[in-house]
């Protein structure tokens, strides 16, 4: 008998496989729940951003397969503007975001008596509504009233435009956008620190390691999952940044904040195009899934992925 | 046993996907004909309406019993939208492309229905009122109102642009009210040296809808305008959009506007004039009251209101634009007899007067206007009456596409991030190619 | 011991930092909520004429207390869901023998990644076929596999963090595969637990565009789409947006609060494993 599968796989045993059996038990509630909701929207977006489509009183007919919305997209000067300032956004933000909610997750690691409390006022600004967050900022950056003019006028820095100054108002837009989530790395950072062996550390500290070189070169490397799965959904989260530039300046002085959400909003919901917004759509899902592949492969022994 | 499991998951999946793919492409199928509204107008029907008028008061409510006690078989539900107006939109597009009837009818925004004509989310109205009922609202409203041929809506009010100054200021520095751009640019410059007011002129120059209603009437006061009258091509490269972009971009080099208002909306221009901060406004309807209301505005009883200005050398008052609501019926409404006694109502003597008195917005019926009643109620509506108007070019069904086009290469200007004339080469070609219909 | 204390103080400082630039502008926003309508351009660091007229608009003009209450419906269900189906479909990827594995966290991956807003639309009439338009069920189910991916993600990676001795020691005790789950892994991993609750509350609690394509009567209206219809065309009512989402924000101030003890013990707990 060969110890290997028509497949060049070693053969599993009885227990094996009814674990395996288990694990699709286990999971298949889940699976078929996403599967069963996500599966249709996304399959017809695709199908749509393939097609002449034309909405109707009576749905969206498609008319014909074509190539056209990509086409019209790739040649739109405004659509490469979006793309690059998502992706430095994005790049910009979440490595803010990752340094900074690494810091803090260190510190409340500290904290004892003060952790809850601080847990929860950290959890306010994740647990502020995105539009209501973006009115938040929209009111402080105002150009009339707004507190900033006044905070800053208290060191003699006074008319600044920020919100009507391009480069000034995507920095504005990333300061809200890292106040809000930063929170949210902070908390996946921590839950993964205390959950490191204690041990290890221990040890590394007995014989007599300075608590950078621990921290940098022990516990980092443990922490690497934790990371991974927040930046990848940080990845995920900035690319699809809407609420923030479309409340706090549509996307303007001119399209100079323009996300590539604002833009599919635009064209999907204002311009009522129905094909070239889904070939946004599908096109920025693609982008992220390549930077997400690229992303895991680079750390992919780090994410802890088994295969049998 | 489990690659059985996983196969017809699998399949499942891809079945339900195809199944439900199948069905949306084909799904209500409802008659392209429009059907005729037959039968007594009874039962209860559902308006989809966003707030309108001051938000004290809801005059929707006030309109919704006066109708039902003029109607008594009628009953009729308001359902709140949402007041951003492209936020209503995409609810109101996914609600109806999707077949829903949980509402009957809907206001709408007035660039509207060219769009919603060519995408079928409107009911055509022809066969429902007979031609002199459009008699009774202005030439220009009703061609607002039509796409090829047909209406797709009634108007529920409207709205016009003024300008709005501070009397108390004119009368100290012994100014007579602007009426060229020209003079108030330079009565504002004054106003300003002398110390009395920090800013002279403010409007609505943020990225967004706005800027097109007061680029429009910049243009239009030069000579100009956006879009050929056929709407084969743009018109926004001319020399006469140039100088009116030139002089809007020297109002906030020279300092007369605030660096910050290319980030204004109606909310800040307001808020910086009842501040008492800026000398001179352009802003709707609402503001007048607004700006006079004791207990918020601290230049309450100063507030004058006339005709915006032109440029030198052109005639009459300069140009405003029309804003305002229509009412559209959904085309899969199950009630149209009550629908259309509905939109009759609202756009009869009764209801409009209400509009005008309760909620301060312009009548469309010109009857109304001209009461002498109701123009004693609100000082801007004789003002109303010698308006210029102007309508934006909604006529074509790409308007959005083309409005986007006009704000964000006028904002850019404005900014300075680029030159006015580029800002209108850009301009220019966007607008052609959406008018193709081969842009994004 | 000098060390020790300077470590403590330079986090307490630090601690005091972070608490600073979090808290400020939601301050701003609290004060904010209690200016009147006159005040509303004031900057002054303490509104000049406090009221709590915002608060009264909110709930009589706006019906908020329903949206409140539609909300809390919506986001409690949807997190025992996700968690009751997550927590299971984690710990099979992480630790049983399953094939394609890998396969189903990328496509996981992929199915989250996708820009909702073109997602809003299909999403509609999928519900609408089902008949289950201006529900509680059609958001529920719409929310949870929109976040289960996510969910899963996380508590797979915390799953994976815990020795493999625990099934041994369990399956020598007796234990079925789902008591081995729910008592004897499960215990173990309750940082991720509350992480990925935490986070898909919040998500649900803040939805927008789902909610308000979805649920368009106004018994079934949430909160982020309720704020959404506040004030006119022309004018954005700050003061009672903000007081709107203090109160909005009460609820999961007070649940991490309730369960800080919780939290912080299992966060403790995680850290003495033999």
């Amino acid at each position: 008998m060969t110890s290997t599968d028509t497949r060049g796989r070693p053969r599993r045993t009885a227990l094996q496989r009814r674990s395996a059996r288990l694990g699709w038990t286990f999971a298949s509630p889940a699976l078929l729940v996403v599967a069963a909701v996500m599966i249709f929207p996304i399959v017809f977006s695709v199908v749509m951003s393939l097609n002449k489509v034309a909405v109707s009183g009576n749905g969206f007919q498609l008319n014909g397969f074509t190539g056209s919305n990509y086409s019209v997209l790739f040649h739109a000067p405004r659509f490469w503007h979006d793309l690059e300032f998502t992706v430095l956004y994005t790049i910009f933000t979440v490595a803010i975001e990752m340094v900074l909610g690494t810091l803090v997750a260190l510190v409340l690691e500290r904290l004892t008596n003060a952790r809850g409390w601080m847990m929860a006022l950290l959890l306010m600004p994740w647990a502020l509504i995105t539009v209501v967050s973006a009115e938040l900022w929209a009111y402080i950056y105002n150009g009339v009233y707004g507190v900033l003019d006044t905070v800053l006028g208290t060191v003699g820095v006074h008319n600044l435009n920020v919100l009507g100054t391009p480069l000034q108002a995507s920095i504005a837009m990333a300061v809200a956008d890292i106040w809000k989530t930063t929170p949210f790395v902070a908390i996946m950072v921590l839950a993964g620190l205390v959950m490191l062996p204690s041990e290890i550390v221990e040890a590394a500290r007995v014989d007599g390691a300075r608590a950078w070189t621990i921290f940098w070169k022990i516990r980092l490397p443990l922490l690497r999952p934790a990371l991974a799965v927040a930046v990848l959904f940080r990845i995920l989260q900035a690319f699809g940044l809407f609420d923030l530039p479309y409340v706090l300046t549509n996307g303007g002085p001119g399209t100079s904040t323009e996300s590539l959400a604002v833009l599919g909003y635009k064209v999907l919901f204002n311009d009522l195009e129905f094909g070239p917004g889904a070939a946004v759509a599908a096109f920025t899902a693609v982008i992220v899934l390549v930077f997400c592949l690229l992303f895991l492969k680079v750390f992919r022994t780090q994410v802890g992925e088994q295969e049998d | 046993m489990r690659k059985l499991t996983r196969k017809s998951a699998a399949l499942a999946a891809c079945s339900a996907a195809v199944l439900a793919l199948a069905t949306a492409c084909s799904s209500s199928s409802g008659s392209t004909a429009a059907p005729a509204a037959t039968g007594s107008a009874t039962g209860t029907i559902t308006w989809f309406a966003n707030q309108f008028g001051p938000t004290t008061s809801d005059v929707r409510k006030t309109l919704i019993s006066a109708f039902e006690k003029a109607y008594p078989g009628i009953t009729v539900k308001l359902e709140q939208a949402p007041s951003d107006s492209d936020t209503y939109r995409s609810t109101l597009v996914t609600q109806i492309s999707g077949g829903s009837s949980s509402f009957d009818v809907y206001n709408g925004d007035v660039v509207w229905p060219a769009q919603f004509a060519k995408a079928g989310l409107a009911l055509p109205l022809n066969s429902y009122f007979d031609s002199s009922y459009w008699n009774n609202f202005s030439n220009g409203l009703v061609t607002s109102l039509t796409y090829k041929g047909q209406t797709y809506a009634v108007p529920l009010f409207t709205d016009n642009a003024f300008l709005f100054y501070r009397k108390d200021l004119l009368a100290k520095a012994h100014l007579p009210v602007p009426t060229t751009w020209e003079q108030l640019q330079s009565e504002a410059a004054t106003l300003q040296k002398d110390g009395l007011v920090k800013y002279g002129f403010a409007a609505q120059f943020d990225s967004y809808e706005g800027l097109t209603c007061d680029f429009t009437e910049f243009a239009a006061d030069a000579g100009g305008s956006t879009v050929s009258a056929d709407g084969s091509k743009s018109t926004i490269n001319s020399a006469a959009d140039l100088k009116a972009l030139t002089y809007m971009r020297g109002l906030v080099t020279s300092g007369v506007a605030p660096s910050a208002v290319t980030t204004f909306q109606e909310q800040q221009s307001e808020s910086l004039f009842t501040a008492g901060q800026v000398a001179f406004l352009r802003n709707w309807t609402y503001a007048y009251a607004d700006s006079n209301t004791a207990g918020t505005s601290k230049v309450a009883g100063n507030v004058g209101v006339t005709n915006l200005p032109t440029f030198a050398g052109q005639s009459g008052p300069g140009y405003s634009v029309t804003g305002g609501w229509n009412l559209y019926v959904n085309p899969h409404s199950k009630n149209l007899a009550a629908d259309v006694a509905f939109l009759k109502w609202m756009t009869g003597t009764q209801a409009q007067t209400i509009i005008a008195e309760q909620g301060g917005e312009i009548p469309t019926v010109a009857s109304v206007l001209q009461d002498s009643q109701v123009q004693a109620a609100n000082p801007a509506f004789p003002i109303a009456a010698k308006n210029k108007l102007n309508a934006r070019p909604s006529f074509v069904a790409q308007y959005a596409q083309v409005s986007q086009a006009i704000y964000n290469n006028i904002n850019a200007a404005l900014s300075g991030s680029v030159s006015p004339q580029s800002a209108l080469s850009s301009a220019d070609s966007q607008i052609n190619t959406a008018l193709a219909n081969t842009g994004l | 011991m000098a060390r020790r204390r300077t470590r403590n103080l330079g986090t307490n400082i630090a601690a005091l930092v972070i608490a600073a630039f979090v808290a400020l502008p939601l301050y701003w926003m609290v004060a904010s909520s209690f200016k009147g309508q006159a005040d509303i351009t004031s900057s002054a660091a303490v509104p000049p004429h406090p009221t709590t007229s915002n608060y009264g608009n909110a709930f009589s003009n706006y019906g908020f207390g329903t949206y409140l209450m539609n909300s809390a419906v919506v986001a409690v269900t949807t997190t025992l869901i996700v968690l009751a189906l997550g927590i299971f479909a984690g710990y099979a990827l992480a630790r049983l023998p399953m094939r394609g594995k890998t396969a189903i966290m990328t496509s996981l991956l992929m199915i989250s990644l996708f820009p909702t807003i073109a997602v809003v639309a299909p999403l509609y009439l999928l519900l609408r076929d089902i008949g289950w338009l201006n529900s509680y069920q059609g958001l529920v189910l719409s929310y949870t596999a929109l976040m289960l991916p996510f969910a899963i993600w996380i508590l797979r990676n915390f799953f994976l963090t815990i020795p493999f001795a625990m099934e041994e020691s369990a399956r020598i005790d007796g234990a079925g595969p789902v008591r081995t789950v729910l008592s004897v892994i499960l215990p173990q991993a309750l940082p991720g637990v509350f992480t990925a609750g935490v986070f898909t509350f919040v998500a649900a609690w803040t939805e927008f565009i789902i909610a308000l394509t979805l649920n368009n009567e106004d018994r079934y209206r949430t909160i982020a789409v309720g704020i959404a219809l506040f004030g006119g065309q022309y004018t954005t009512p700050y003061g009672t947006i903000f007081a709107a989402s203090a109160v909005a924000m009460l609820p999961i101030a007070l649940l991490v609060l309730v369960f800080r003890r919780a939290v912080v013990s299992g966060l403790t707990a995680g850290a003495v494993k033999g």
